[in-house]
């Protein structure tokens, strides 16, 4: 496997404060990476700096092998993010899962939509057609996920899937991820406070606290490897 | 009373007659509003747009004079333009005074802080989560704003049947502009004033008749429109 995202020395500040120092960090392609930690540690931060959608104050993040300054909008054509309280367009669902694929100029789109909502568990017959009104909270967070993964993209980035989520909705969207790394070998990023859910879907998991890169505080949290490194833990993937 | 009564009675006569001088008015008016709303949404959507979503210096200073032109007096905006298309003024050559399109211009500027203020609002209070989610579902910068636009499209119609109410009862600036010419500038609501001038008020009645079922008509779809899509 080859290292997908190579960070170094990343920094993040808002206004005057710092969120996030990374001295060293890599990802490699086709890992399922666990994020977890306390509140405000840096895992949102990180995961919009892994999105493109923000830029590093300091510090350089290679893709694939590049740097990305300059090319985060065709960037985010395979890289695509899920946030904690996703937004839906004042459309329908079908309109919502369909827009990446549009914006994008896919041809296949309906057969896309209903390929990705049946993956979130929702019936393309019962639910294409209705309003982004006409949903549950637990509905909404479903078909923007569908909306991802309709994409097909290479790096999916997922922030706290699960939270407010009931057991069957968490299993639904765990399904769909699985699915999605099983079917086109997406890279998964996913935030969570869940440690079981994480532990159960992740192949490693990364702790930050206070915007660093940290060993867990419980030591049922996640097993942390005495030995390694505190930074690049993931980079035993890419050698 | 009985001339008021009169006056309808004569009123509903010329309107199911067809009058064509009734009708000249009533054209006039559709017309030159058309006009005045497609110059004010084109200039107007895309400034408020940007006024609403982007920040630069100035901004609130900007903000400041659009809010101050939404109570211009209509009498200066005609005075204003008036001495800019009026024969001796610099855009004078393009020969606007008195013609329609000459009232359009005059009318737009009317429109334009309604539009340009109310479209601002609307994309000012659009949810903060709305940019990211387009920009990770891969829309470039076009597609951000036209999806932004669809999002505050009903902000946008708020700004639009502001707009034409404002636009299409209006006066001062159609008879300065227009110069009240029959057969050619004569609106509905210059013609109501000419009319109950000379004491005509079958006319006026007439006219004012069509006004209001012109307004209600286009409030009312704007209404169904957005209880259809906000439900």
């Amino acid at each position: 496997m080859s290292a997908l995202y190579v960070l170094t020395d990343v920094v993040q500040c808002y206004g005057d404060r710092e969120v996030l120092r990374l001295p060293s960090l890599a990802v490699a392609e086709g890992v399922i990476l666990g994020l977890a930690g306390p509140n405000g540690g840096g895992k949102s931060t990180l995961l919009r700096l892994l999105a493109f959608l923000e830029t590093p104050v300091a510090g350089e993040i290679h893709y694939r092998g590049a740097p990305t300054v300059g090319r985060e909008y065709a960037l985010r054509g395979e890289v695509t993010c899920f946030p904690q309280e996703p937004y839906l367009l004042k459309r329908s669902v079908r309109a919502n899962v369909g827009f990446g694929l549009t914006a994008r100029g896919a041809r296949d789109v309906r057969d896309r939509v209903e390929e990705a909502l049946t993956m979130v568990g929702l019936d393309p017959g019962r639910f294409a057609g209705r309003m982004w009104h006409e949903l549950s909270g637990g509905e909404v967070k479903r078909v923007a996920l569908a909306a991802r993964l309709a994409l097909r993209p290479r790096v999916l980035l997922l922030d706290e899937p699960t939270a407010n989520l009931d057991r069957d909705s968490a299993e639904l969207v765990r399904r769909a991820v699985v699915a999605a790394r099983e079917r086109h070998g997406t890279t998964l990023v996913i935030s969570g406070h869940d440690h079981a859910w994480l532990r159960a879907i992740c192949d490693d998991i990364l702790w930050l606290r206070d915007g660093t890169l940290a060993a867990p505080l419980f030591a049922d949290g996640h097993a942390w490897p005495e030995t390694a490194e505190q930074t690049n833990t993931v980079a035993r993937n890419v050698s | 009373m009985n001339y008021i009564l009169d006056g309808l009675r004569q009123a509903l006569a010329l309107l199911s007659g067809g009058d064509p001088e009734t009708f000249s008015a009533v054209w006039t008016t559709l017309v030159v509003t058309l006009e005045a709303m497609a110059a004010t949404l084109v200039l107007g959507a895309p400034a408020g747009f940007f006024l609403g979503y982007t920040e630069f210096p100035g901004k609130r200073l900007i903000r400041l004079v659009v809010e101050t032109f939404l109570s211009f007096p209509t009498v200066v905006i005609g005075l204003v333009v008036y001495a800019f298309v009026s024969r001796r003024g610099p855009l004078g050559e393009w020969g606007l005074l008195f013609t329609v399109p000459g009232m359009a211009v005059g009318l737009t500027i009317l429109g334009l802080p309604i539009v340009i203020a109310l479209t601002a609002q609307a994309v000012e209070n659009l949810d903060p989560r709305l940019r990211p989610t387009l920009l990770t579902l891969g829309a470039g910068p076009r597609q951000v704003f036209f999806a932004t636009l669809g999002e505050a499209r009903f902000g946008l119609l708020l700004a639009a049947t502001a707009a034409f109410g404002r636009i299409f009862s209006e006066i001062g600036i159609s008879m300065m502009l227009g110069g009240n010419i029959k057969w050619s500038t004569r609106t509905i609501t210059t013609a109501i004033a000419l009319e109950t001038g000379k004491g005509e008020f079958a006319t006026g009645i007439a006219l004012g008749i069509v006004l209001m079922i012109i307004a209600l008509a286009v409030n009312m779809t704007a209404a169904a429109f957005r209880r259809r899509s906000a439900a």
